[in-house]
């Protein structure tokens, strides 16, 4: 499961920034670039969470 | 909270307080990356960058400021925090404590809480911005100072709130969700950057074909450099480099990362830091204020450094979950870092309270929105007012020993408050307040690098008086 959840987690931030790469490129609509950017955001906290928090359980986390 | 969680909480957060850092807690290299790419990829960067705009920054000045400011301040990590961290693997507080002794530390604590708390407040700006796209209540301008609108007043008090108490009950689980967060969000402000250039070319009708046309938009429509806005400073190349460099002046010059460092197993490691200069530093200050500098290109009348529309306008519902995600997660460790200075003053008190009470401080500070639109003055301040007692730290590991006197004179003395520490603090920040204030608001940025010197020397010639004069209580 968690291979999965780490390369659905990797193909979401490539559509978050992927979109506003083919705005610049001026091949998309703003509006496309939007929703787009909103449903990757949404796909990344549902699939980064369980394997990102579990990782960072394993830190030590008073380096800060 | 009941007794055994905070019982637990004071475990593992006082782990290595009091003792160097043992071989087998030391971390990898990549840990040191992580950590400062995601911490310096914060809310306020949403705020600085467009500061830069108005303050009538050209793009070369900008661009090559941030290189160089940014590589200086990496340096300074490297060569005068890190050194020292990996050779005494003490914590900013316990090795002060040792140099400066316990009353001094607690003085200290203080200060660095009251700025804790500014910079939480500004951070709770940033994220009620975004509250203000949805309930269209008057936001504050530029030129404000005081709040403006009773809707304002109360997006702060729900959103300072909401932080403060998440920040007492699971500051831990903040700090986890922030690391998450993290990639997304330097993501979310690279997709900043390519939007509003974008939005330029076709705002300009701008023919790209190559990076010298980037260059040409840059140099003609992005920062075009001229007058700052009213109330602004004009930055030039030399205040773009200064304010990067000091920027984060406390963590490096003023030594507070020795508690990050005193993990490294390396001092070359401290070039991770370069990760966080240069994507939150560079990067993000660079779409941030393209963002902004568009925002004035359709409406040179529209001053206003607001993160939430500005966001909201180039990225929708994501870039306004950005402003919210980035001003929270960095308000949270803000508000509880001041809670833990503030606590020792009163070591027995609630950490849950006194986070709480710290929230609510940092909460009204955040209602009066001069912190953040004057943010690039403060972060000026808050490193001048820490960085005396980096200087001492760093005179007394390296300098102190080679010229007859004794270092960690506290610890070997017995005494609680070392006045050669103290008056080379005060007199150094008095100095250099005086000198801005009779130089000008100009030479706020600048006045820390003689500032280093003038502590630097002053804690030497106090210290041939005072250890000569207290001789230890307690024998060697």
């Amino acid at each position: 499961m968690r291979p999965i959840l780490q390369i659905v987690s990797l193909l979401a931030l490539i559509a978050l920034t992927l979109p506003s790469i083919v705005f610049l490129a001026g091949r998309m609509e703003l509006n496309m670039v939007k929703w787009i950017m909103l449903l990757a955001s949404i796909v990344w906290f549902v699939t980064a969470t369980p394997w990102l928090w579990k990782d960072n359980n394993a830190e030590k986390q008073d380096v800060a | 909270m009941d007794t055994e969680q905070q019982s637990q909480q004071t475990k593992a957060s006082s782990e290595f307080e009091r003792e160097p850092v043992p071989k087998s807690a030391l971390l990898g290299f990549k840990s040191f990356i992580g950590m400062y790419a995601g911490e310096h990829c914060a809310g306020t960067e949403l705020m600085i960058g467009p500061l830069f705009v108005a303050a009538g920054v050209s793009a070369y000045d900008l661009i090559m400021g941030l290189l160089i400011g940014n590589a200086l301040a990496v340096l300074s990590w490297m060569f005068l925090c890190a050194p020292i961290a990996t050779r005494k693997r003490l914590t900013l507080y316990y090795q002060l404590e040792k140099i400066c002794g316990r009353k001094l530390v607690i003085l200290y604590n203080l200060a660095n809480g009251v700025m804790f708390c500014f910079l939480a407040g500004a951070m709770v700006t940033v994220s009620a911005t975004a509250v203000g796209v949805w309930f269209k209540f008057p936001m504050p301008a530029l030129t404000d100072l005081l709040p403006n609108s009773v809707g304002w007043v109360v997006a702060v008090a729900i959103v300072g709130g909401l932080i403060a108490i998440v920040a007492a009950y699971g500051y831990k689980t903040v700090a986890k969700f922030a690391n998450i967060a993290s990639p997304w969000m330097v993501l979310v402000f690279l997709a900043f950057g390519f939007i509003g250039l974008r939005q330029f070319i076709i705002a300009t009708n701008t023919d790209i074909g190559s990076l010298g046309d980037t260059w040409q938009l840059a140099k003609t429509h992005i920062w075009k450099g001229g007058e700052p806005l009213p109330g602004q400073v004009k930055f030039s190349i030399w205040h773009v480099m200064f304010f990067a460099w000091f920027c984060n002046m406390a963590m490096h010059i003023g030594m507070s990362d020795l508690s990050v460092f005193r993990f490294a197993k390396k001092s070359w490691y401290a070039i991770a830091t370069s990760a966080g200069m240069y994507v939150g530093h560079f990067m993000a200050w660079i779409s941030a204020a393209i963002l902004y500098a568009y925002q004035l290109h359709l409406d040179p009348a529209d001053t206003d450094v607001l993160p939430g529309p500005l966001a909201y306008r180039a990225a929708g519902l994501a870039g306004l979950l950005c402003v919210i995600i980035a001003g929270w997660t960095t308000a949270n460790p803000t508000i509880y870092r001041a809670g833990l200075a503030f606590q020792a003053l009163s070591p027995k008190s609630s950490r849950f309270k006194v986070t709480l009470i710290t929230g609510a401080i940092a909460t009204l500070a955040g209602m009066f929105p001069a912190i953040a639109m004057k943010l690039l003055d403060f972060v000026a301040i808050y490193g001048m007012i820490l960085m005396p007692m980096g200087a001492v730290i760093f005179v007394d590991f390296w300098l102190i020993p080679k010229l007859g006197l004794r270092s960690f004179y506290a610890e070997l003395s017995g005494h609680g408050f070392n006045w050669a520490a103290f008056v080379a603090w005060i007199l150094t920040l008095a100095i250099c307040l005086g000198a801005v204030f009779s130089i000008g608001r100009w030479s706020l940025w600048f006045a820390s690098l003689p500032g280093w010197f003038v502590a630097a020397v002053l804690y030497i010639v106090l210290s041939k008086f005072y250890q000569k004069n207290n001789p230890p209580r307690v024998s060697a």
